[in-house]
């Protein structure tokens, strides 16, 4: 109940010791006026799987790009305007009829920042983690995803060095589609390999 | 042998957009650990990501983000006291 105090809400442990840490960082001049409202703008609005979904409709109607992409993918993304914190080598894995790329991060949470903005809570879930390298058609079946047993299925381990981002298949009936509606279509999932489009 | 996965408890995607944080002091340790990254440690993130592993496989349970906290806890412990690195 409230106490009509300043802090009427009863603060967490956690809450509390996020509190001593910036305060202690702020103390020690790491942490700019203002940063920290900047960076939880940026990620809330403006880095997203948005992103991602304009370089795959790019990739669907630019074969020079989708070259491009497949060959070098930072560079090519890049291209687009996006790349910084944890887009630092960017690898980017193409579905076909007989192959689908899955990505997981087996240690902790690697994700490509830049184009599909902050992991999902399931893709930092320790079931996803461990269960989607060692019984990936089980998963994306239970996951809604499941696949013929003649597709192989290539799962991703992203690391420091490396994070993954799937191309998915264009879908079929849109290739009068231009490229912004594609865009459209394409979602989070299908990037990180647990749904096809 | 092994548990299903539960969709409801993983908080399954249906769509682009989800928010990130569900709380404002997990924003808060979210920037707080951009801020060291970037000022204390030249923007290289392997230290972070170092403790972020070491955190997560502590406590395997343990929600992400107090994951996150601690992990950061433990890097800021390997500063330098005086300030900036």
């Amino acid at each position: 109940m409230s106490t009509g105090g300043h802090h009427p809400a009863p603060v967490s442990p956690v809450e509390q010791r996020v509190a001593a840490l910036e305060a202690l960082l702020a103390e020690r001049g790491l942490v700019p006026e203002g940063f920290i409202e900047e960076i939880t703008r940026r990620y809330e609005s403006e880095i997203g799987p948005m992103n991602g979904a304009q370089v795959v409709a790019r990739a669907w109607v630019d074969p020079g790009y989708r070259q491009r992409l497949l060959a070098e993918g930072t560079g090519a993304i890049a291209e687009l305007g996006f790349g910084g914190a944890e887009g630092g080598h960017m690898v980017v894995v193409e579905n076909t009829a007989a192959v689908h790329n899955v990505i997981v991060c087996t240690l902790c949470s690697c994700y490509p920042w830049p184009v599909l903005g902050l992991p999902p809570a399931w893709y930092k879930d320790p079931a996803y983690r461990a269960r989607m390298v060692r019984e990936p058609r089980v998963v994306l079946a239970e996951m809604g995803c499941p696949l013929r047993d003649d597709v192989e299925i290539r799962v991703w381990d992203s690391s420091a060095e490396v994070r993954y981002l799937v191309l998915p298949q264009r879908p079929p009936g849109t290739e009068d589609m231009p490229e912004a509606e594609l865009a459209g279509l394409v979602t989070r999932d299908s990037m990180i390999g647990v749904a096809r489009l | 042998m092994s548990t299903p996965l539960r969709l409801s408890d993983l908080d399954m995607p249906r769509r682009n957009g989800e928010l990130a944080f569900d709380a404002p002091w997990q924003s808060t340790v979210f920037a707080l650990a951009a801020a060291v990254v970037e000022h204390a440690f030249g923007g290289d993130r392997e230290p972070f990501r170092q403790q972020l592993i070491t955190a997560i496989a502590a406590e395997p349970g343990r929600p992400y983000w107090e994951s996150w906290t601690a992990a950061l806890e433990a890097l800021v412990e390997t500063l330098p006291r005086t300030g900036l690195a």
